[in-house]
């Protein structure tokens, strides 16, 4: 908290006249919250003529903000409806560089969210509070799209394996139905074959939850939901994504192993989102090989520890491989080898990884083929950790 | 299902590389009173049915069978398995999603029916006994096929000479000729070839050359 200087109050006597073509928003607010100043770009930000602003409260363009302002200075709850106190919220003025991210609200009383910085300077006889706010639609944006791509590509992406899923599904349901068909025959004999009808019923049990385990991964995968950081066993993100492939393999004829360090230490991410890395990841190795030798249709996932302690998933074909150059290339958006695809399956995928603090990159074989790494930070806030299942 | 009801059982060979379905499909084919043998990779199911088969008899042909299985196995796909299966084995295919191409490419190969799963037991069933008629009428033909051959093989060199040129209709004068011998010794070979072919005419003696239409039997092509 700085000392409040007790002379010279006068030695700016206008300081905010240097805002003045600032080219942000910027305010001056009293004690109570209410504006004495506004630069023309506040006045443009928030819809207002010149001069239109002073006087009003700032809770009308940044709702609530002076009453959270008080209650995060003073670590109690205010009552909204309770005239303000200017002691509190001058001491609140007082805490330099407070910074909140909101939604502020225009004249026609459309909003959009801001970040607002308030810092306290010496006002005329005594303290105000220079408010700075910025538009963050475009950022807020940004990252909506990029969200929203990523849900669009994990819908692709599973479109592209319906046929696949169909077949997973109809698995459970073949053998549903012909347990049952059998357990109503060994009824009819005399006497009953209880002892089998019993083995049937509980492999129906068995097989019903298969089938339910296969639509819940389809629908967290294509859920549409905010990016949720939880501690996640990264081994179990690898053996969903493995399931949810496992009769794509089959079809092309692709043999997927998995080779895991089961002592890994959970990682901090998004469930979801690391699965479409995955997915991404192994359907691209699983292109790879398409047209190599059969024998050499092999694609296997790795999990394990690096010496630096982070925690490594390798996905490694035996593929042609790809030259430098590409190698380079790959990660840009709209690069593509498919005839369908959009070419965003890698950018995303890095640009995911990198979200979560990790790295993406890819390496030739020695021998033969890709290997795609990707490194991701062990998780490390034991006290708030919530495991995602 | 005791095994006096049918005499003798027919065995049904299911192959399904996932073992959920391989055991309940095995269990209604059981239930349904065929005996069921179970396999998860399709090599395994050749290597040992394949053997089993060509020991089943000491004339080396199989009692009445047929195969259950997908299309989709992960080391050998149903159809390239098909192709390795004799008409004693017909495979009734079971397929996820069959598309037209993979329905008439099976059909074609002679598949004896294609089902999509789910399947419901009467039309499994259904393609099960068709596929079992089938596989007795090609078993029966193998049977009659093998006896035939038994018979030639028990002709000489020379009745053997003879019978070519008889069932080409050549007249007894001919064939003497041809050997360069004389009409009665044909004759003589003539009769012994319809007796050790238990045939009672010539044409039937044609028939029967017909059906065991092998290199060393099949008539050389006429000179012009």
């Amino acid at each position: 908290m700085p000392r409040m200087p007790r002379t010279q109050p006068h030695t700016y006597p206008d300081s905010f006249s240097l805002l003045e073509s600032a080219p942000v928003a910027a305010v001056v607010l009293d004690a109570c919250g209410h504006v004495l100043r506004a630069n023309p770009h506040a006045e443009r930000l928030f819809q207002y003529q010149p001069g239109q602003l002073s006087g009003l409260g700032i809770d009308m363009l940044v709702p609530h903000l002076w009453s959270a302002m008080q209650r995060d200075a003073t670590g109690m709850q205010i009552d909204p409806a309770a005239p303000l106190d200017p002691l509190r919220a001058q001491r609140c003025a007082q805490t330099p560089g407070l910074t909140r991210e909101t939604r502020a609200k225009r004249r026609d009383g459309s909003d959009f969210p801001a970040q607002v910085v308030l810092h306290p300077i010496p006002w005329q006889h005594g303290w105000a509070t220079l408010g700075f706010v910025c538009d963050r639609t475009e950022s807020y944006e940004l990252k909506r799209d990029r969200q929203e791509l990523a849900h669009l590509t994990r819908v692709s992406t599973l479109g592209e394996l319906a046929g696949s899923l169909a077949h997973e599904l109809n698995q459970p349901l073949t053998a549903i139905l012909s347990n049952v068909q059998a357990a109503q025959r060994f009824i009819e004999h005399d006497p009953p074959d209880l002892a089998e009808v019993r083995d049937i019923l509980n492999d129906i049990v068995d097989d019903s939850c298969r089938a339910s385990e296969v639509i819940r991964r389809i629908r967290a995968f294509v859920k549409k939901e905010e990016l949720e950081l939880v501690r996640l066993d990264i081994n179990g993100v690898l053996r969903d994504v493995v399931q949810l492939l496992h009769s794509d393999a089959i079809v092309r004829g692709v043999h997927l192993s998995l080779d895991v360090d089961e002592h890994l230490p959970p990682v901090r991410g998004d469930k979801v989102q690391l699965q479409q890395v995955m997915l991404n990841l192994i359907v691209n190795a699983f292109d790879a090989v398409r047209d190599v030798d059969p024998l050499d249709r092999v694609v296997t996932a790795f999990a394990g520890r690096d010496r630096d302690g982070m925690i490594r998933v390798a996905v490694r074909d035996r593929g042609h491989g790809m030259s430098a150059d590409r190698l380079e290339r790959i990660f840009k958006p709209f690069v593509t080898s498919k005839a369908q695809g959009l070419g965003l399956g890698l950018s995303i995928s890095r640009s995911i990884v990198e979200m979560h603090r990790g790295r993406l990159w890819a390496e030739k074989n020695s021998d033969q083929g890709m290997t795609f790494h990707v490194t991701l930070p062990p998780w490390s806030e034991p006290e708030t950790a919530r495991t995602a299942e | 299902m005791s095994d006096a009801l049918r005499e003798p059982v027919a065995t049904v060979y299911v192959v399904d590389d996932e073992e959920s379905v391989r055991r309940a499909l095995s269990r209604l084919i059981h239930a349904a009173g065929y005996r069921v043998e179970a396999y998860g990779l399709a090599r395994e199911f050749l290597a040992q049915v394949a053997a089993q088969r060509c020991a089943a008899s000491p004339h080396g042909v199989p009692e009445p069978a047929c195969v259950v299985l997908d299309v989709q196995m992960p080391d050998l796909s149903g159809l390239e398995l098909q192709r390795e299966l004799d008409a004693t084995l017909p495979a009734v295919f079971l397929t996820g999603h069959g598309d037209i191409a993979m329905t008439v490419g099976a059909l074609k190969a002679g598949a004896a029916d294609f089902l999509t799963k789910p399947v419901r037991d009467v039309d499994l069933l259904h393609a099960i006994s068709q596929a079992l008629t089938r596989s007795a009428a090609a078993v029966q033909q193998q049977h009659e096929l093998r006896e035939l051959q038994s018979r030639l093989e028990r002709l000489t060199p020379r009745e053997r000479e003879v019978m070519q040129l008889v069932v080409l209709g050549r007249l007894n004068k001919q064939v003497a000729c041809e050997l360069g011998t004389v009409e009665k010794t044909v004759k003589a070979h003539r009769a012994r070839v319809m007796q050790k072919m238990e045939v009672g005419s010539l044409a039937e003696l044609v028939r029967v050359a017909d059906k065991v239409a092998q290199p060393d039997i099949s008539p050389k092509p006429a000179p012009q």
